[in-house]
C-alpha cells in the first residue's frame, strides 16, 4: 500500500517544473509528506562545510523550514558504519552524504544508496553528472575539481614551476606534500615518469618509479586541512593538492598560487547520495535537498564557494576562477586534464593504496 | 539512631537481593563485571578472525563466502607491514624505556619529597595533561617545535636554524613519551610508597652510598610498580594512532595506522582484521614475555603470590 498521497515521481516533476518560476516554490506544496525537524547531512569541514553551507543548505532550510545537521564524519570513516546500518535495515546516520565519487562508487557497487533518477533537476546537467556504469542515479557527481600543482609563490620568484618534475629538485627536499594516500598524483606521476596514461591501470610502472624518486625527497603526506596548514605554518613550498586547498590559503592570505603542469593534472569529482533505509518522508525531503543542490542558483553559490566547476551549465565562474585552467568548463579545458574512471579508481585502489605506501613507509 | 536505622534498612534490602544462601557465590558475583568485559572483547575478536578469513572482491566491494588465509598471506608477503611492524614494536620498547627513566625520579620525589608544596606541584603537573586530550597535545607540539614554531622563533633571535623538529620518527616518540609519562608515574608512585622509607636508611646506615641502595634495596622493592608502568607504557605506545599520523608527517606510520588505513581507505574489513589480529597476538606475546621475565608478586605468572 502507498502511503504517500501523491506519486512521488509525479511530485518532484512538478516540484521541478514549479522550481522553474520561483526559486524556493518548488517545495510550497500542500500535498508534501511530513516534514522532518531536521536533516543531517555528511560535509568536509572548513572552507568544505562553509560553501555548502551558505549555497545550499541555508537557503534549503528558509524555503522549507527543515533544518540541515551536519555530520563531519571523515567520509572513510563514516562509510562502514552507513554499510552496516543499511544491511541491518537500520536507520542510516545521515540523510545526505556529501562524498568523494570513488567512495561513493564504492557504495553503489553494493547497493547501498537510494536511486535519484526520479530528480528533476537531471535535466540539463553536464554529462559529467552521471556516475559510469550504472543503470539509474545510485549517486550523482555535483562538481569537478582538480589536483593541482600548488606552490608558495616566495619560492618562485621566476613564475609557476612548469612541470612536476619540480618535485624532485633537491632545494626543496622535506618541503613537497601530496596526499597520504597517493590520491590525485597517481596520473601526473605516470606522465611526468614517461609513462602514458592509456598504460592505467596496466602498466604503471613510471608512476611508481617517480613516486619512488619522490620518497628521497621527504615529502609530507597529509589529507585536505594539512595542505592549507602547511602553506600557512611555512612547512612546505609545493603541493599536490585540490585547488578548493591552495585557494583557500590563498583567501587566508598565504602566497599561494598554483597551476597545471605541462603533464597535465587529475581531474575528478565528488558526489551526493542518499543511503537506503531513511522514513519515507525524510528520503523525500533528502531527494529534494539533492535536487535542490542541483538547481543553478545552489550550485552558483556551492561553487562559488569551493572555487570548483559545477555539473549546472549555467552557472558562472567567480571572479577570482575566471580563465583558470584549474577551472575547466569547456572540453578543450578538459583536454590538459586527466580522467581516470572512477570505477578503474575503485577497482585499483587497495593495489595502488599499497604500492604507494609500501614506497612511502620503506 | 538516623545513621543505625538507615544502616538496618540498607542491610534489609541487601537480605532481599542478595539472601545469605548465596554468600559463596559473592566473589563470583563480583568478577561479573570483569567476564562480561572479557566477553565483549572476545566476541569483538571472535567477529574480527572471522572476517579475517574472508577476502575482498574489489568488482562488488563484498567479502567472499570461503573461508581463506589469502589477507594474512598478503599481509605477510608485504615488506611494508613488516616495517610498520618493526617501527611500531622498536618505538614502543624506546618509549617504554626512556618513559621510565623519567616517571621514576618523579614519582619518588612526589612520593618521598617533604615539601607539601613540591608534592602538589608535582601533582598538579602530572594530572593537568589528563584533562587536556591526546590530539590536543600532539598539536601542541606543532605550535612549539613547528618550522616557525615557537622554539624556531627563539633559534632564530640567535641567529640559528629553523631546524626541522617535527614531522619524523623522532617527534613520534618524543610525543609518546610525553603522553605516557603520567601513565607511568601513576603505576610506579603506589609502588615507591610501600617501600619504607627506613628500609632505605638502614641501608645507608650500613655504609651504602645511595646509588648502592637505589640499586640493591629501591629499585627491586619499586619493581612491581615498573612492570605495570612498563606493560602499560609498551602497549599503548605500540597501538597508539594519534602521534604517529600528527606528528609523523605520514611517513612514520605504526601498526595501528595500517589497521586504519585497511579498514577505512580502502574499506578491506578482511585485511584490516588480519592486521588487527596479528597486532594482539603480538601485543600479547610481548606483554607475557614482560610478565614472564620480570613479573612478581600479583604481576608474575608464576603460582606463588607474593
Amino acid at each position: 500500500m502507498n502511503r504517500n498521497p501523491i506519486d512521488r515521481r509525479t511530485f518532484l516533476q512538478g516540484a521541478g517544473a514549479f522550481a522553474a518560476t520561483l526559486p524556493f516554490g518548488r517545495f510550497a506544496f500542500a500535498a508534501e509528506p511530513a516534514k522532518p525537524k531536521e536533516l543531517i547531512v555528511r560535509v568536509w569541514g572548513g572552507e568544505w562545510k562553509d560553501a555548502i553551507d551558505g549555497g545550499v543548505s541555508q537557503s534549503f532550510a528558509k524555503a522549507t523550514g527543515i533544518g540541515i545537521k551536519y555530520d563531519e564524519t571523515e567520509d572513510n570513516e563514516l562509510q562502514p558504519k552507513l554499510w552496516a546500518a543499511v544491511k541491518q535495515k537500520r536507520r542510516p546516520p545521515v540523510a545526505v552524504n556529501w562524498d568523494t565519487t570513488t567512495n561513493a562508487t564504492k557504495s553503489a557497487l553494493k547497493k547501498m544508496g537510494e536511486d535519484l533518477s526520479d530528480l528533476p533537476n537531471l535535466k540539463g546537467l553536464l554529462p559529467v553528472a552521471q556516475p559510469l556504469g550504472f543503470e539509474g542515479y545510485p549517486l550523482v557527481n555535483v562538481y569537478s575539481y582538480v589536483y593541482v600543482l600548488a606552490y608558495r609563490t616566495d619560492a618562485f620568484p621566476q613564475g609557476a614551476p612548469k612541470s612536476w618534475k619540480v618535485l624532485l629538485d633537491p632545494k626543496f627536499k622535506g618541503r613537497i606534500a601530496l596526499y597520504n594516500d597517493g590520491i590525485g598524483f597517481h596520473p601526473a606521476a605516470q606522465v611526468a615518469g614517461g609513462g602514458k596514461v592509456e598504460d592505467i591501470p596496466k602498466n604503471m610502472k613510471a608512476a611508481w618509479d617517480f613516486i619512488g624518486k619522490l620518497k628521497a625527497q621527504k615529502p609530507l603526506l597529509g589529507e585536505d586541512p594539512d595542505f592549507t596548514n602547511w602553506f600557512q605554518k611555512g612547512e612546505i613550498d609545493l603541493a599536490c593538492t585540490i585547488v578548493t586547498n591552495a585557494r583557500g590559503a590563498k583567501k587566508n592570505g598565504v602566497k599561494v598560487a598554483w597551476t597545471i603542469p605541462e603533464e597535465g593534472a587529475k581531474v575528478d569529482t565528488d558526489a551526493l547520495w542518499i543511503p537506503k533505509g531513511l522514513p519515507a518522508n525524510e528520503l523525500y525531503w533528502a531527494k529534494q535537498y539533492v535536487n535542490y543542490a542541483l538547481s543553478t542558483e545552489a550550485q552558483q553559490g556551492w561553487c562559488d564557494g569551493l572555487g570548483l566547476p559545477g555539473v549546472n551549465p549555467n552557472i558562472n565562474p567567480p571572479a577570482d576562477m575566471v580563465g583558470d585552467p584549474a577551472y575547466p568548463t569547456k572540453p578543450e579545458d578538459f583536454k590538459k586534464l586527466i580522467r581516470v574512471p572512477n570505477r578503474i579508481q575503485v577497482e585499483n585502489e587497495k593495489e595502488w593504496f599499497g604500492k604507494f605506501k609500501s614506497i612511502m613507509q620503506g | 539512631m538516623g545513621a543505625s536505622v538507615m544502616l538496618e534498612a540498607l542491610e534489609g534490602i541487601r537480605a532481599t537481593l542478595w539472601p545469605r544462601a548465596f554468600k559463596r557465590f559473592t566473589g563470583a558475583m563480583l568478577l561479573l563485571p570483569a567476564v562480561a568485559l572479557v566477553l565483549v572483547l572476545v566476541a569483538g575478536l571472535a567477529w574480527m578472525g572471522d572476517a579475517s578469513l574472508h577476502l575482498l572482491d574489489t568488482e562488488t566491494f563484498e567479502t567472499g563466502a570461503d573461508y581463506t588465509a589469502a589477507n594474512y598471506r598478503q599481509m605477510g608477503g608485504q615488506a611494508t607491514y613488516w616495517i610498520v611492524l618493526g617501527r611500531s614494536i622498536l618505538g614502543a620498547a624506546i618509549v617504554t624505556l626512556v618513559t621510565l627513566v623519567l616517571a621514576f625520579p618523579y614519582a619518588y620525589v612526589m612520593v618521598r619529597t617533604g615539601s607539601a608544596w613540591t608534592r602538589k606541584i608535582l601533582l598538579v603537573s602530572l594530572f593537568l595533561p589528563f584533562f587536556i586530550g591526546q590530539v590536543v597535545r600532539a598539536y601542541g607540539w606543532l605550535i612549539i617545535l613547528g618550522k616557525e614554531g615557537l622554539l624556531n622563533s627563539l633559534f632564530g633571535i640567535l641567529g640559528l636554524g629553523p631546524f626541522k623538529m617535527i614531522y619524523n620518527y623522532p617527534s613520534v616518540l618524543f610525543g609518546l613519551v610525553q603522553y605516557l609519562l603520567p601513565f607511568a608515574v601513576l603505576l610506579i608512585a603506589p609502588a615507591v610508597t610501600a617501600i619504607d622509607e627506613e628500609i632505605e636508611l638502614a641501608s645507608e646506615s650500613l655504609g651504602a652510598h645511595w646509588l648502592r641502595t637505589f640499586r640493591h634495596v629501591t629499585l627491586p622493592m619499586a619493581k612491581p610498580g615498573l612492570v605495570a608502568a612498563a606493560l602499560v607504557v609498551f602497549t599503548l605506545a605500540l597501538t597508539d594512532y594519534a602521534m604517529p599520523v600528527i606528528l609523523g608527517g605520514g611517513t612514520n606510520d605504526f601498526i595501528a595506522n595500517a589497521v586504519y588505513d585497511a579498514f577505512f581507505r580502502i574499506s578491506d574489513s578482511g585485511l584490516g582484521s588480519a592486521v588487527a589480529i596479528v597486532l594482539v597476538l603480538i601485543a600479547t606475546l610481548l606483554a607475557a614475555v614482560i610478565l614472564t621475565v620480570l613479573g612478581s608478586g600479583t604481576l608474575g605468572f608464576s603460582a606463588e603470590r607474593r
